[in-house]
């Protein structure tokens, strides 16, 4: 199993290799505009993102040599190990601006919210590829799918971060539909999902709602709450064609964008190299997920089929929201853009993902063995 | 686990199908939702990114204005008299300090300061937000400066802010014509056309600070910085640097001015110098003086509430707000009338019996004793009321009126300096007007001495002497001798303005010098205290009589209370055969013109000629001066300085000489006796 075949390397998808190098050059290009004259982050910021890229990229090669398929048996084990670092974070974690998210490591604060994404894409992955029926899947079926999401979900919820909890759900009514759902269970879910909103809103931290609230009427507060869509959408905007040029954004350069190296990343990309770079990132960017779903259409098999559609589906909402948000379409929600906002554990966890998928697609004229 | 593995191969075509299906749907949904950021991110971009282009230009950018250095003040020998200075004072803002204990035990060593005082300081302002800076010190020394710059990265929340500040060098002389500065307030911005003037800006608030602000404050200079969102400035993108003001050399000479304070010493009144061929003034005093130094950062009120009820009206600029009957000073105006008009000749005599009857009242002279036979020369130089009473009579108000106003009296001078009063020179027009009464004769003697309806200010007695001195000339009073750009080039420069002329023959003006000569160096002279041993010095003393308490009729003079007791005038012009210089004192409630304010006008020549030394004294004039021939007296001498009596009652109601006590800022309510 541990086995590498050399005719894998014939199978390299080179395309997705090549498109993920550069989303994570022009990553890097754009943190250091972003972080250089930050004096709380500085340059190092910009090395320890180098570092984890590489790492991440170490990372890749490691998953590649193992058949994707182990993760059926293992999903469990690592479903757990992804509950027990969330516990970890809720225990014993550090607590930065206010939520307690991270596992300090030394070299490294963890965020386990970020390992868990992916985590349940494997576990439902994995869930769905040994209940499948062909029958469509009942709500007594979905029982133990929810309950995986819904744990997880609390526990992130509670840290509190919205944003993280709320991809679960996403990436749980995704990867649902995906597989075929009986239209009188999607109906009682849609139907609960709805129930539960005031229940939900009731659950929110008053600065969550007060966001909700604020992208609904964003002029209700343009100086405080309202004060990071406004600025990000000055940024994108003042960028017009070609951009202010790259180090020259003065909203990003002079400390208007909050959260300039992490969230709101691309707003600083969107300011230095206008609408013409922004559309150059946005093909590149989503030439790997669309090249994602045709790893899912060409997969050797079910699990990989599913496996695969539930990491571009984690990947893409993810930059779907966080787009969204940037542009000021979606409220501020504290989601990063997979490979491109800084963060190692974010970056890792999808370099894992795009690891999976390169997995995917090296094996999909293979026989199992 | 169970299903697992072995069946990972085997996929229904039909499901496999169905799953294709689905994968094409969700390429389709993400295709689309692309398409919406692409949509949105060209709506942002490209139709809307001017406005956020704009938007973004006015985040970032700022203007710093940068304050241009104000002109200094100069005299007219370029001594510096308002200079600038600024001021460090330390500040402390407590939401940039984490640890306030440490840093003010290092401040207070700093500050050669018990930690109690800081901390005393801290309190006072715990109230405000934590944003604000509380004062901790002011104006601390360039040692302190330089040792909290040094150690500023061990004093968090301890920053040092810079005022400018008009620095005094002659603490408060000449402070009534300087002023001062202040805040802008609303009314003054309202009042600019332009953007000269902006919020929070010092401006001129009395004096010349006020009157020359446009020349005196430059232009500012502005940076164009990149501001963070904290304000924090990241770059300079454009400066354009600040004009410094003018520089505004006066006329004064600030020697002239200390001798003329030092003079006067406690006294309240004013001092006024100016060349008699050009109008320039060499010194303009009033006191008491402005507490300058009080006024840095506004006037407090409990210092403006002390100037309002100090009964020597400091808020008065004395010497053109300050309204006084002329006195005897005005004789010189009865004189050239007299003569002019052929009532009198320089040999015409009146007896002086120590009084006149006029109606049935008694007019009395100020020597009880009286002047006995007296003409023109000896009535001038002694001051006999009685001989001016007569010419006075001969002329009727209205004459002397017209020979007043062609002496510059009873209309302003035209100097550029706030709310000048113009006096008042009564005609019978005026009083019919003022009081819907007729003109009662015995007031034509009363104001043919000077006292009565007349008022004067110092300045107009000195433009009126400056005009005898010169041969007739009035030259308009002015005071800046130069504006000067920061390379030195002149803006503008100083040039004599002519008003008009006097009436009055030259040889009618000669006499009239000669009597004043003779005031100062005959013995029986009223102002042989302004005597000089190089100079022969030729002046006029006068006594202002202030409202006359029946009660204090009999006292002594000393023992009227200052209130009630006269003003003393003394002008004078001197050398005697080629004017150079005019000077007019007039010392408030000071009595006898010849002993109160002779003494300080000596002082002022005395340093003028120190300077200006005259040429020698021609023989036969040096003998006049160090021995003079007794002219044929028929009274007793009189010794001159000592304490006259004051003047018995003048028949008419005498008008409060007491200026209105407004401040010199504000107009004050015309007034009229």
């Amino acid at each position: 199993m541990f086995r590498f075949d050399r005719r894998l390397l014939q199978n390299i998808d080179w395309a997705i290799i090549g498109g993920v190098l550069i989303v994570t050059l022009m990553a890097l290009l754009n943190l250091y505009s972003a972080t250089r004259l930050n004096d709380a982050v500085g340059l190092s910021a910009f090395f320890k993102q180098l570092y984890f890229n590489l790492m991440g990229f170490g990372l890749i090669l490691l998953i590649v040599t193992i058949d994707y398929k182990v993760l059926i048996g293992l999903s469990y084990p690592l479903y757990i190990f992804g509950l027990l670092m969330l516990v970890a974070a809720m225990a014993f974690g550090q607590t930065v601006a206010g939520s307690q998210r991270w596992i300090g490591l030394g070299f490294f604060r963890l965020q386990p919210s970020e390992p868990a994404k992916l985590i349940l894409v494997i576990t439902l992955a994995s869930y769905y590829y040994r209940k499948d029926t062909g029958k469509g899947f009942t709500l007594p079926e979905l029982f133990v799918p929810i309950i995986l999401t819904l744990v997880p979900f609390l526990l992130i919820l509670k840290q509190p971060d919205l944003g993280t909890a709320l991809m679960l759900l996403i990436i749980f009514a995704s990867m649902t539909l995906f597989v075929k759902l009986r239209w009188s269970t999607f109906g009682i879910l849609a139907g609960g999902a709805l129930g539960a909103l005031p229940v939900v809103w009731k659950l929110l931290k008053p600065y969550q709602r007060q966001r909700i609230e604020i992208f609904l009427n964003p002029e209700s507060d343009p100086l405080g709450s309202g004060y990071h869509i406004t600025q990000s959408k000055i940024a994108v905007g003042s960028g017009l064609k070609f951009g202010k040029g790259y180090l020259h954004g003065t909203q990003g350069q002079l400390d208007f964008l909050p959260e300039r190296h992490t969230d709101f990343a691309f707003s600083v990309w969107a300011e230095e190299w206008g609408f013409f770079g922004s559309l150059v990132f946005l093909a590149c960017y989503f030439f790997v997920l669309l090249w994602g779903l045709n790893i899912a259409v060409t997969a050797r098999d079910k699990f990989g089929m599913l496996l695969a559609f539930g990491i571009v589906s984690l990947l893409f909402w993810q930059a779907f929201i966080n787009l969204g948000m940037i542009m000021g379409l979606l409220p501020v929600v504290g989601v990063p853009l997979p490979l491109f906002s800084y963060g190692g554990s974010s970056l890792l966890t999808n370099l894992a993902g795009i690891g999976l998928l390169l997995n995917i697609r090296m094996r999909r004229f293979m026989v199992a063995a | 686990m169970a299903r697992g593995l072995g069946n990972i191969n085997k996929m229904d075509p039909a499901e496999l199908k169905m799953l294709k299906t689905r994968i094409d749907i969700a390429t389709a949904i993400m295709v689309t939702l692309i398409a919406v950021l692409v949509v949105r991110l060209w709506y942002l971009q490209i139709r809307k990114g001017t406005e956020y282009a704009q938007l973004s230009e006015n985040n970032r950018t700022r203007i710093q204005y940068i304050a241009a250095p104000r002109g200094n003040v100069l005299d007219r020998n370029g001594n510096i008299i308002i200079a600038n200075r600024p001021r460090f004072n330390v500040i402390w803002i407590r939401e940039d300090a984490p640890h306030p204990d440490e840093v003010l035990k290092q401040l207070a060593k700093i500050l050669k300061l018990d930690i109690s005082v800081l901390l005393d300081r801290i309190r006072a302002g715990a109230d405000h937000p934590r944003y604000l800076p509380t004062r901790l010190k002011e104006d601390i020394d360039w040692e302190t400066l330089v040792a909290i710059e040094n150690n500023a990265y061990r004093l968090p929340g301890v920053q040092v802010e810079v005022l400018p500040s008009r620095d005094y060098l002659y603490d408060e002389m000449a402070s009534h014509l300087l002023g001062y500065l202040g805040e802008i307030n609303q009314q003054e911005l309202d009042a600019s056309d332009d953007n000269t003037y902006m919020p929070g800006d010092l401006i001129g608030k009395g004096g010349i600070e006020k009157l020359f602000d446009r020349y005196l404050r430059g232009e500012k200079g502005a940076s164009f910085v990149e501001v963070d969102v904290r304000g924090v400035v990241q770059k300079r993108l454009k400066t354009q640097e600040a004009v410094p003001g003018n520089d505004l050399q006066l006329t004064i000479d600030i020697g002239m001015q200390k001798a003329a304070e030092d003079a006067m010493a406690d006294k309240a009144g004013a001092v006024v110098a100016m060349e008699v061929n050009t109008g320039r003034i060499l010194v303009l005093t009033s006191l008491p003086a402005l507490p300058l130094h009080e006024f840095s950062s506004g006037i407090p009120a409990n210092v403006w509430q002390r100037l309002l009820s100090d009964p020597k009206t400091p808020l008065i600029n004395k010497p053109i707000q300050g309204q006084y009957p002329p006195g005897s000073t005005y004789k010189i105006v009865t004189a050239l009338a007299g003569l002019s008009e052929k009532v009198i000749t320089p040999d015409t005599s009146f007896f002086c019996s120590g009084s006149i009857n006029f109606g049935n009242r008694s007019y009395g002279c100020w020597k009880k004793g009286g002047h006995g036979s007296i003409s023109l020369h000896r009535a001038l130089a002694e001051s006999c009321d009685v001989y001016f009473y007569q010419v006075a009579q001969k002329l009727g108000p209205d004459l002397l009126a017209h020979y007043a106003h062609s002496l510059g009296l009873g209309a302003k001078t035209g100097i550029t300096l706030e709310n000048e009063k113009a006096g008042n020179i009564p005609t019978t027009a005026w009083k019919l007007k003022r009081f819907k009464e007729p003109w009662q004769e015995g007031e034509t003697l009363s104001v043919g001495i000077g006292q009565g309806f007349d008022l004067a200010t110092p300045l107009q007695i000195c433009r009126m002497t400056a005009a005898v001195a010169n041969g007739g000339t009035l030259y308009r009073p002015q005071f800046i001798a130069a504006v000067k750009d920061s390379t030195g080039a002149f803006v503008s420069r100083f040039k004599p303005i002519v008003d008009g002329t006097s009436l009055g023959s030259p040889r009618t003006l000669q006499l009239i010098r000669d009597g004043l000569e003779g005031a100062v160096n005959e013995p029986h002279g009223t102002a042989t205290a302004a005597k000089m041993e190089n100079v022969i010095v030729a002046g006029k003393t006068g006594t202002a009589q202030v409202v006359r308490m029946a009660q204090y009729k009999a006292t002594s003079a000393s023992n009227v209370p200052y209130l009630y007791q006269d003003h003393a005038w003394f002008t004078c012009f001197a050398p005697f055969d080629k004017p150079q210089i005019a000077v007019t004192v007039l010392v408030e409630h000071g009595g006898h013109g010849g002993s109160a304010a002779a003494p300080v006008a000596k002082a002022v020549l005395s340093k003028y000629f120190e300077m200006y030394p005259p040429p020698p004294l021609p023989a036969a004039e040096a003998a006049t001066a160090a021995t003079p021939t007794l002219p044929v007296t028929t009274t007793p001498a009189t010794p001159p300085t000592k304490p006259a009596a004051p003047p018995t009652a003048t028949p008419s109601p005498t008008p409060s000489t007491k200026p209105s006590a407004k401040p010199m800022a504000k107009p004050p309510a015309k007034k009229k006796p």
